[in-house]
């Protein structure tokens, strides 16, 4: 038996769907987090002995689509003959909500009403009567809170013995000519009317939606295009500074201190075991994963605060205010989604593109969105402020700015590649009402990737750090590496050439150009390898739990100075992202092209980043170019050659697409 | 070969087992970004498909 769960956009359907599932899928205080359909069995306090399916789909307001999740819930629910319907219902907004739920009706599909979020009707003084609205639909009408688990039982329990009945619609759509606009909008217009008739009868409101609230007055402010972007940028910076500079270091001082204190015991255990032994366990596992897990509480942090400004409603705030700016640099408003998103992860990130209807704008979020750093690089980050420039929450701000200028750049400049003009696109997004966030909410959130991102540490990371130390120990006649020849490794042989390269960035040393390519594996890896390659817990004072040595002698041990620093952290941050996000590129572009492309301009756009960053703060702070300017120069003029013919051969071919008389015209100038 | 030795090779033969399992299991199962907090949720991850495995065009 399977039940589809429908209902408009931020009416609670994934977290009623996980509440009797029992699943954990993203849930958010905003429309559009539901990308496609998921199914899982119920519980079985919900379902008995029966297996119950239940199937979760992408919010929508009617069943004629308007976006491609709209298409998915409606194709569902017209072609898979679901045993029933739970058609979740926002309480607080009932008159919008109910022009979906008479379509649903119509399909003769047995329906339940699920009139979900009365606790805030309860708050706010609106009264529904479910008995009335019941009768007045003909069919079941339950009030639930979907995050209380209130009301779900009898109302599951009703939608499973209704299964295969027969469902009378309250109303039916007139046989009209569906090909006929007007006749269509006249139609809904009498639908409207029939839903306003039973709001009217059933819903007695203390607060009417016309009226301007306190909240209404918040968002004219934090929606507004100038206060809003300052807002948002103190609001991100207030993130990075609590989860980077203030609480996350202050508990991942601590822990780094047992992981050190851990990883000198193993060492001590092993002295008189074979030296590679205690190089692989100690400094490859203990150390090269604890550098990684050192950085957890810094994560956690950011994903806890992350995941009470989603719930609270602020995200969709940051939507609206980001809307113009993405369309007018040739994106579609619904860009500002997998952006934020990204915050979190590039890989939901770029899967949250395919809501975007225009092929060129979809392919190029997807290409753009992983400029934003995600929860992987906060500890590369991390490290770097923490080493060069005393724990500055700044870093973080910037790098996160930075990643957002350059998505408006990059955006900017498809747009002129692919000779597209400002179109107008439509972004519908409802404001949620505004609520206190839900600790218990951002709790699980943060426990969720907290889990993840150690079982990345303890699996990839783990085997990457032992596979780096094992390139490391070892020349390639499989010998030992002797102290003082490490350039005659494995490691040091394969990533030399790529170190090369990398002199007009400022850290053309192999260790570094390895950090950076085992980052591609996940960008945590970079911390892991660098811990590995220099013995970076050799700078932590196990006694005390502080680092020793400063800045200074970091910067020594790894030849960076504070502007080679920034150059390598950036480069970092906006070269092309992990293998998996690049897959998830590849499956959403749908274009090798495009895919080659994507890899093509981040690569160009970190290096560039990296060289601008080194040369000229190089210029600034010791008056003269760093080494390597004129090959590096060279290198960013012929990105830009690149992309000037790449521009030049799309258009070319654009004009042959469309034109239509020219080849006409040629055969008759020819035989004339 | 002493004690702490003989244990330290069974401990880093039997971490980086389980790490390699756990890595093949995943990806058996169609999991293509190991510890990727939104690997249940992907669509395609739940049909059996990676994430990075091309889609129709529906």
């Amino acid at each position: 038996m399977r039940i589809a769960f429908a209902g408009n956009p931020n009416s609670g359907k994934t977290t009623m769907y996980n509440a009797l599932t029992g699943r954990s899928e993203k849930v958010g205080n905003w429309g559009g987090v539901t990308v496609g359909s998921k199914e899982f069995k119920l519980k079985k306090e919900y379902a008995g002995n029966k297996e119950v399916i239940a199937v979760d789909l992408p919010g929508a307001y009617s069943m004629s689509p308007f976006t491609p999740e709209e298409g998915i819930t409606s194709e569902y629910v017209r072609t898979a003959n679901p045993d029933a319907i739970v058609n979740i219902v926002d309480a607080t907004n009932l008159s919008r909500s109910l022009f979906f739920t008479t379509q649903l009706l119509e399909l003769g599909i047995p329906v339940v009403v699920a009139l979900n979020k009365t606790d805030i009707n309860e708050k706010e003084g609106t009264k529904i009567d479910t008995a009335k609205l019941s009768a007045k639909l003909n069919c079941p009408v339950f009030e639930t809170v979907s995050t209380e688990n209130k009301g779900l039982s009898e109302m599951i329990a009703t939608a499973i013995s209704l299964a295969g009945t027969l469902q009378e619609a309250p109303y039916l759509q007139a046989d009209i000519d569906l090909h006929d606009k007007n006749a269509v909008d006249a139609e809904d217009r009498k639908r409207y009317d029939f839903v306003n008739k039973i709001v009217a009868a059933v819903e007695k409101r203390k607060v009417l939606s016309a009226e301007s609230t306190a909240q209404d007055k918040v968002d004219t402010v934090l929606t507004n295009p100038i206060a809003g972007i300052l807002a948002f940028a103190a609001v991100m910076w207030f993130v990075f500074w609590v989860s980077q500079a203030w609480l996350g270091p202050l508990v991942a001082d601590w822990l780094v201190g047992w992981i050190e204190m851990f990883q000198e015991w193993v060492a001590g255990q092993l002295e008189n075991s074979p030296a590679i032994l205690s190089a692989l366990l100690a400094d490859g596992i203990v150390g090269g994963v604890g550098a990684v897990v050192g950085f957890l509480p810094l994560v956690m942090v950011m994903y806890f605060l992350i995941a009470l400004l989603e719930d609270c409603g602020y995200m969709a705030r940051v939507s609206a205010v980001m809307d113009p700016i993405f369309k007018r640099v040739g994106l579609s408003g619904k860009s500002v989604i997998p952006v934020v998103i990204g915050t979190g992860c590039g890989i939901p990130a770029i899967m949250a593109c395919r809501t975007i209807r225009d092929e060129r704008e979809r392919r190029a979020t997807t290409m753009l969105t992983t400029f934003i750093p995600c929860g992987a690089k906060i500890p590369v980050i991390a490290l770097f402020a923490g080493a060069f420039f005393n724990g500055a929450g700044w870093v973080s701000t910037v790098s996160y700015f930075l990643g957002l200028a350059l998505i408006f750049l990059g955006a900017l400049m498809i747009k002129g590649i692919t000779g597209y003009k400002y179109r107008k696109s439509f972004f519908i997004m409802e404001l949620p009402k505004w609520k206190a966030p839900s600790l218990k909410f951002a709790f699980k959130s943060m426990m969720e990737r907290a889990k993840a991102y150690i079982i990345k540490a303890a699996t990839i990371i783990l085997i990457c750090n032992t596979v780096v130390q094992v390139m490391q120990t070892f020349d390639w006649h499989f010998q030992v590496v002797e102290e003082g020849a490490e350039n005659t490794s494995i490691l040091a042989s394969i990533a030399s050439p790529f170190a090369i390269l990398l002199i007009p960035l400022g850290f053309g040393v192999w260790q570094l150009a390895a950090a950076a390519i085992t980052g591609f594996i996940a960008k945590e890896n970079v911390v892991g390898t660098l811990a590995v390659v220099y013995a970076l817990t050799n700078f932590i004072d196990v006694e005390e739990l502080e680092m020793t040595g400063g800045a200074n002698t970091v910067a020594m041990t790894m030849g960076l100075t504070s502007v080679t620093a920034l150059a390598y952290l950036f480069f970092n941050l906006y070269t092309p992202p992990c293998f998996a996000a690049i897959g998830a590129m590849n499956s959403e572009m749908k274009s090798r092209g495009w895919l080659w492309g994507a890899i093509g301009l981040q690569m160009a756009t970190g290096y560039t980043i990296a060289f601008l960053v080194n040369q000229f703060g190089t210029l600034i702070t010791e008056g003269h170019f760093a080494a390597g300017f004129v090959p590096g120069a060279i290198a960013v003029a012929c990105f830009v050659i690149a992309i000037i013919m790449i521009g030049k051969r799309v258009r070319a071919h654009f004009d042959e697409q469309y034109e239509l008389h020219k080849k006409t015209k040629a055969a008759v100038t020819t035989a004339a | 070969m002493n004690g702490a030795t003989v244990i330290a090779v069974i401990a880093v033969v039997a971490i980086l087992f389980f790490a390699a399992r756990y890595i093949y299991k995943e990806k058996k199962k169609g999991n293509a970004c190991i510890g990727c907090p939104y690997s249940a949720s992907c669509p395609k991850h739940q049909q059996g498909i990676s994430c990075d495995m091309p889609q129709d065009n529906k």
